[in-house]
């Protein structure tokens, strides 16, 4: 049994035998088919039979000349003993030069070593390899060959058959170049997309500044980093009219004030160099010719490597405000030089005032003393008779009231000089004790009651000297002015009142017609003419107290009495 | 009441200068009575009557102040530098008369080396505290 069924492994060896076989056999038919070999050794029944192109038939010889692979045999010593046409054709040069000639003359000396390694291996059994060979153009056409030993009339050749690669190699070459071309034309695509993207969010960011800026009311202009206008927008051309926004600048400077061009030059010139922002006044003329103010502003607009790439201004109309600047200005010029006016006529008049009053009361004191002259000269008997005497009395009332006005003058300016004198607090209830006893004989020939309330507000910040007049003066009147018939009562009444201290002077006298308040506190008006006045208390009164921040009112009913308040600040 | 020996009226206003003259000769206050026009004439008169030791030299001299050449202001500054005997500078009494003053003329009076100032018009009144007040005499009662 065990000597008729073979092992498992004398059945793989034999297999692995077959096996090979058949590769050797495939690889055979292989070559002879692709023609890398010419001969053929095939195992048979009887032994190896080998096949030689002598041996082959005249078929077979043909293909081999007119296949369009180059074919050829080389002698021991490489010298080309046969070459096929396809090979002449291949170098260029006629099968005659070929056959005959050392093969290694169409080697490049570059590669000469590996020509010489590669019919080294061939000699051994068989190669394969690349090389270019030198056409008679001087061109290297790039080949592959492979080498069979190859007995040829009993002598050992070299069989090579040589294959034109350059086709391929053209192809490979071609398929480099469109790749890499197409590559190119990828990247250039590429970039061209980006630039036309760039493009758009350029276009787009212009266009939407140019919609934003179309849309404001203002004129509104681009200019480049250099300063040169690159865009204004409709506001313009319609503000200085559409043919006269000429030349590059779309008549820019050609509207511009010729005596705002220097500043504003100046001024944008600093600003582009610092990208400042930028504001200025200038005057644009419109197209009637007019020129109007406008308010110049702008700022750079930056990328975001923060370079400027543009200026984006624009001009608002302020005209109007201008002028209404101009003009206000103009007012408190006025205003400042009236004021200093007012001021020195003033002064000249209080001057004025001092003057008159001295050269006034020089000669009425003349008057009075010339009159008591001559009344020492004349005899007692002659003074003493009609009309003599009233002459004599009338002339000296008329020196007594000269002599008053020109006192009361002189008390009114003054006035004006204590403007801004110091106040203190003052005690009211002692100064309207003092103007009481002052007032003493008018008080009791009047029969007059005086009823003095001052808990609530003891004091009041005044000048004394001053509250004593007002006093004075209030109390006087309201015992002057009384009404026939009744008693004269006055009340006078101090109270807090917001910020500050009200008093008070109620009498139950003639009353007035408070219609003419304004000139009840005037200068030398007098309301009643029966009594004895100057005209000029209330008017002392009112600037007293007015000059000390304060105010006064009188409410009053005819035949039933008056009320004068004054407001003291504190 | 014994009587000054000299008095002066400095006075551009011709009328006060005879209403004055007229009241002190009334009051028989001087026996003599000298009268100048401005500051000036009172020099040239006080540099005439108040050499060496004469009795004419004015005792009272009544100064107005708004005076033409020379107001009374300058007088004093030009008699304060005035060579007189110390017996004549001492004896000699000045008295300003004036009309309303402007307050910073009143600071100024009041700065002044003078005896004193009476409001116009001179009265006998005024004239009788005036020789109380610098002469310790008085006018006998009328």
């Amino acid at each position: 049994m065990s000597s008729s069924q073979p092992t498992p492994a004398a059945l793989a060896r034999e297999i692995e035998e077959l096996r090979y076989q058949l590769e050797e056999a495939q690889e055979l038919i292989h070559a002879i088919r692709t023609g890398a070999v010419d001969a053929l050794a095939v195992q048979s029944a009887e032994g190896p039979r080998i096949f030689t192109l002598q041996g082959a038939d005249h078929g077979y010889r043909t293909l081999i000349e007119q296949m369009s692979e180059g074919a050829l045999l080389l002698s021991e010593d490489a010298t080309v003993l046969y070459c096929n046409a396809a090979l002449a054709s291949l170098l260029g040069r006629p099968l005659g030069e070929v056959m005959g000639s050392a093969f290694g003359a169409f080697v490049p000396s570059a590669f000469a070593d590996y020509w010489a390694g590669l019919v080294l291996k061939g000699w051994q059994g068989k190669s394969r390899g690349e090389l270019p060979l030198q056409t008679t153009a001087g061109a290297l056409v790039p080949l592959s060959v492979s080498m069979n030993v190859l007995a040829f009339n009993n002598m050992p050749t070299l069989a090579v058959i040589v294959t034109d690669l350059s086709a391929q190699r053209e192809i490979t070459t071609i398929r480099a170049q469109v790749a890499e071309q197409n590559a190119l034309l990828d990247r250039k695509t590429a970039e061209l997309k980006r630039e036309e993207a760039a493009r758009l969010a350029g276009e787009q960011a212009a266009a939407e500044a140019s919609r934003l800026l179309e849309g404001i009311p203002q004129i509104a202009w681009t200019a480049n980093p250099r300063g040169d206008i690159t865009y204004l927008n409709r506001r313009w051309f319609d503000y200085v009219g559409w043919e006269n926004a000429t030349g590059p600048d779309h008549g820019w400077s050609a509207h511009l004030h010729p005596d705002d061009v220097a500043a504003t030059a100046r001024q944008w010139q600093q600003c582009l160099g610092r990208g400042a922002a930028f504001e200025v006044e200038y005057r644009f003329r419109n197209r009637a010719g007019d020129y109007r103010w406008m308010l110049g502003r702008a700022l750079p607009s930056r990328n975001e490597q923060d370079d400027i790439i543009q200026w984006i201004g624009t001009c608002t109309d302020i005209h109007e405000q201008k002028l209404a600047l101009e003009r206000i200005d103009y007012g408190q010029r006025q205003l400042r030089e009236n004021n200093a006016q007012l001021t020195r006529v003033n002064v000249d008049l209080d001057n004025f005032i001092y003057t008159a009053s001295h050269d006034l009361k020089a000669p009425i004191s003349n008057i009075e003393g010339l009159l008591l002259a001559l009344l020492d000269e004349l005899p007692p008997a002659t003074v003493h008779t009609e009309p003599v005497q009233p002459l004599l009395d009338l002339m000296q009332d008329s020196v007594n009231r000269f002599k008053r006005t020109i006192e009361h003058l002189t008390d009114v300016s003054k006035l004006q000089k204590e403007h801004g004198h110091p106040t203190a607090p003052v005690d009211v209830a002692a100064v309207v004790e003092d103007v009481r006893l002052d007032l003493g004989p008018l008080i009791q020939a009047a029969g007059a009651r005086l009823e003095v309330d001052v808990q609530a507000a003891p004091t009041v910040s005044f000048s004394e000297k001053n509250l004593r007049s007002v006093v004075f003066n209030l109390l006087s009147n309201a015992l002057k002015y009384r009404a026939p018939g009744r008693a004269p009562l006055v009340r006078l009444r101090t109270w807090p009142e917001g910020e500050g201290i009200m008093l008070a002077v109620q009498d139950n006298g003639l009353g007035l017609d408070t219609a003419s308040e304004h000139k009840l506190f005037g200068m030398f008006q007098r309301f009643h003419d029966h009594v004895e006045g100057s005209g000029i208390g209330l008017y002392m009164v009112k600037k007293m107290v007015e000059n000390a921040g304060g105010r006064i009112a009188v409410r009053s009913e005819l035949g039933v009495g008056s009320t004068f308040s004054i407001y003291f600040t504190r | 009441m014994q009587k000054l020996t000299c008095a002066l009226l400095v006075d551009d206003d011709q009328t006060t200068n005879y209403l004055n003259q007229l009241l002190l000769k009334r009051l028989d206050v001087s026996d003599k009575l000298l009268v100048a026009l401005n500051g000036q004439e009172a020099l040239d008169l006080i540099a005439i009557h108040c050499q060496g030791a004469t009795a004419e030299c004015p005792a009272l001299i009544l100064l107005d102040v708004k005076m033409p050449v020379m107001d009374g202001f300058a007088f004093l500054e030009a008699y304060e530098k005035l060579s007189l005997l110390p017996a004549h500078r001492q004896a000699i009494i000045i008295v300003m008369l004036t009309t309303s003053l402007h307050p910073k003329d009143v600071e100024r009076v009041q700065k002044l080396n003078i005896a004193g100032f009476l409001n116009k018009p001179l009265t006998r009144e005024k004239v009788n505290e005036v020789l109380k007040n610098h002469f310790d005499r008085h006018l006998p009662e009328e």
